[in-house]
């Protein structure tokens, strides 16, 4: 038997660990900027490229997408290639994946800020955008199973599956959730509506965070650990009991997102009960990375790169119990739509995908550049920098969270809201989001650190392009091996299907008895299709990114209904596509804001916040004012919605544009009596016509 | 405290299917990993420490 020789391809990790870098440096920074946003209003620069809502989505897509993305590929290509005994499949497509990655990214940098979005948290690229990314993540697909087909270790080791499970989840997740009718080249509506739109959105938004940064990260962790201890991983069969639990439960979990919507009960109701089983798998791959260390923990002293995988799994632990006890309804109850979700979100982001991040590039880049790291102490002060920066970001969040939550729910003991105007519970955290901005900018200081200590790194050393290796080529089997898993992780492709109907059992069970039964979401004979000036406007609403500040959703409380007005009910959704509902509460919810105000309200409020909210951290909109509105798609956009299954008549179609421009008349001329001057055809007339329409179907039938 | 799942106005199937269908798989994986050999699962944890060749620049 002859040893064949061959050598691994370190240019392409190096590339995307490169990639890594400046992705994580922009969009830290884009991360920064909005923190500031949300203290000081003028940092939106009065213009409406940059405001918060356009370019919130430009930080969650910079620092998932392209910063936690590329360290995915770059610790993928690297280990994938070292477990298998083989080089990537074919260095074109190894090329074509990364260029091809970075200009979604570009893409996503330029079409974001001009309001082309789809408001699919995690996935708001446009139709064209969604297509590229699927294509190029097919290449990314052929490539690794192409070396693992040729592989010369007969056993997949237990990285690999996460790999594969990652693989084809995403890719499930992608299409389902990017089914779109496009109307031009940048504008699409989505073809589920309402409540099933929202089931589908979250079934989407928490598995991009198990099957994006979870799975794939834990896929690296069971490589790069060992490698760095110098030691074995702890339980080999732990891992296969963590694998197959962790994806089968994950994708239940979608529903705690929605916990109180009107959502069907026994769908929130499976939400939770999975979450909370799903500590169980997550804290099994969590002890089974901090063992590991057992007999380490000497080096973990003086090793940042271990500081970094220690504090990262830690973070992991906390992120995936807080998960589960945030999906508990009465914690949900008061914790949901505050600034603990993005804390949470945050100690898994910045805690877990970046430390783990920052330290794999720390342990590989001196590797493959041959030479030692330029300073370690610099990445100590790293370490430093960034758990102190985790501990200033997380804390306040969860300090402003706790006191905005019962000051929404508190009541006078004459039973009226003890702060009806929102506005007071939002000024009374505005200290803790600027100490929350300091712990961001200690922590982008900490990354700025490490890209000055790898660049010196890389300058000392020069980059093994290829290195040799040489493994004996796989010999055919001669006898049957004896466990079933065992010789399932040799069949990388019964592995694929296998996982494939895992992880399709919890979204199959929750989505189609909601999508074919129709009990599951009563319609309301008083809740009519939009106008097409409503329309236009929700078009508005979409563009400027609203609902990345307020929330289209009225939970069944007392604090609530008081508040904002009746709770909100499946039936009155069933036009909305997409839907509006949105996960955060920086202003107040909007949902029965139609009829509350004149317009002259809206129009003031919109000109300038503080006109009518004295204090108020929301970006003004003059350009709504300024602008024309643009109405040549607007019979385009009436005839997809028929498509998509709203009732418009051909009249309706046919006489869009005259019917727009009477009711915008309507609205000027009311305007025009208060001494407002504009004209009937700027995008302020669409965007208040459909703020006065909000929730106001079910008050028809009232009267 | 169990209310909020078993209140569910007759769609408790779902809950109880899905329970079910758990708990199957979750055996079928735990009878799995307990037949597993012991020096198989020590050749498969030792895979990331025997797959290259950077032994001279390891501290």
């Amino acid at each position: 038997m002859q040893i064949e020789k061959f050598s691994y391809d370190n240019k392409i990790v190096r590339d995307f660990g490169i990639a890594t870098i400046v992705w994580g440096l922009i969009g830290m920074t884009v991360g920064l900027l909005i923190a500031t946003q949300l203290v000081w209003p003028f940092m939106n620069f009065g213009n409406q490229y940059t405001t918060f809502g356009r370019i919130r989505p430009l930080h969650t897509n910079a620092v998932i997408f392209a910063f936690v993305g590329n360290a995915i590929f770059m610790g993928v290509y690297y280990s994938l290639q070292r477990v298998l005994k083989a080089r990537m499949y074919s260095d074109v497509l190894s090329k074509i994946h990364f260029w091809g990655w970075q200009l979604v990214i570009v893409l996503a940098v330029i079409t974001l800020p001009l309001g082309f979005t789809t408001t699919h948290e995690y996935a708001e690229l446009e139709w064209p955008i969604d297509i590229l990314l699927t294509i190029i993540w097919v290449v990314f697909g052929i490539n690794m199973f192409g070396t693992i087909i040729r592989r010369r270790e007969r056993h997949m080791y237990v990285a690999v599956w996460f790999y594969i499970a990652t693989f084809v989840t995403v890719a499930v997740l992608h299409i389902v959730n990017s089914v779109e009718l496009p109307v031009s080249m940048w504008k699409s509506y989505y073809v589920y509506a309402g409540v099933q739109d929202a089931l589908v959105q979250w079934w989407y938004g928490h598995n991009a965070v198990a099957f994006f940064l979870t799975t794939p990260f834990l896929g690296l962790m069971y490589y790069y650990l060992p490698k760095m201890a110098n030691r074995p991983i702890y339980s080999y069969k732990l891992s296969i009991l963590h694998f197959w639990t962790l994806i089968f439960l994950y994708i239940w979990a979608g529903p705690h997102h929605l916990l109180y919507t009107s959502l069907p009960g026994w769908v929130q109701s499976l939400g939770v009960v999975f979450s909370i089983m799903l500590i169980a798998p997550s804290w099994g791959g969590m002890l089974n990375g901090l063992l590991t260390l057992r007999g380490a923990w000497d080096k973990v002293r003086i090793d940042p790169i271990l500081k970094f995988m220690v504090v990262g799994l830690t973070a992991y632990g906390m992120a995936t119990f807080e998960g589960p006890m945030l999906s508990l309804k009465q914690v949900n109850a008061i914790a949901h739509f505050t600034d603990w979700i993005p804390a949470h979100v945050h100690i898994g982001a910045l805690g877990w995908n970046g430390f783990l991040t920052f330290a794999i590039l720390y342990w590989l880049i001196p590797r493959i550049y041959r030479t030692q790291l330029h300073s370690v102490k610099l990445a100590s002060t790293h370490f430093w920098l960034g758990t102190l920066g985790i501990l200033f970001y997380a804390i306040p969040m969860y300090w402003a969270a706790v006191v905005q939550g019962l000051m929404w729910k508190e009541f006078t003991p004459e039973g009226v809201l003890q702060y009806p105007n929102f506005l007071a519970t939002t000024l009374q955290i505005l200290p803790m989001h600027m100490i929350r901005a300091f712990g961001g900018l200690l922590y982008l200081i900490g990354v700025i650190l490490m890209a000055y200590n790898l660049v010196k790194t890389m300058k000392a050393g020069s980059l093994l392009k290829n290195e040799a290796a040489e493994a004996m080529p796989l010999q055919p089997l001669t006898k049957r091996e004896p466990t079933a898993h065992r010789r399932l992780e040799r069949k990388p492709l019964t592995f694929l299907v296998i996982s494939l109907i895992v992880i399709l059992i919890g979204g199959i069970v929750q989505m189609v008895p909601t999508f074919l039964i129709s009990s599951n979401v009563p319609t309301i004979s008083s809740v009519k299709p939009y106008t097409a000036l409503e329309l236009e406007g929700r078009d508005l609403y979409i563009r400027e990114g609203c609902v990345n500040c307020h929330t289209q959703t009225i939970r069944p409380f007392r604090s609530e209904t008081v508040r904002y007005g009746e709770y909100s009910k499946a039936g009155e959704f069933v036009y909305d596509h997409p839907f509006l509902w949105g996960s955060k509460r920086t202003g107040p919810d909007l949902h029965r804001i139609g009829g509350k105000y004149p317009h002259k309200w809206h129009f003031d409020h919109l000109l300038d916040p503080t006109l009518t909210s004295p204090g108020s951290i929301m970006p003004a909109y003059p350009w709504l004012i300024t602008q024309t509105l643009d109405t040549s798609l607007t019979k385009k956009k009436l005839e997809a919605m028929k498509t998509l299954g709203v009732p418009y008549t051909e009249e309706e179609i046919a006489n869009a544009d005259a019917d727009l421009m009477a009711q915008a008349k309507e609205i000027a001329a009311d305007l025009n009596k208060t001494d407002v001057d504009v004209r009937e055809d700027s995008e302020i007339i669409a965007m208040i016509a459909y703020l006065q329409r909000l929730g106001t179907d079910i008050k028809v039938a009232a009267e | 405290m169990f209310k909020q799942i078993t209140n569910l106005g007759g769609n408790e199937w779902y809950m109880i299917l899905s329970l079910l269908i758990f708990v199957v798989f979750f055996i079928v994986v735990v009878v799995i990993m307990a037949t597993m050999k012991k020096d198989y699962s020590d050749y498969m944890k030792n895979m990331p420490l025997n797959d290259s060749n950077d032994q001279e620049i390891r501290d």
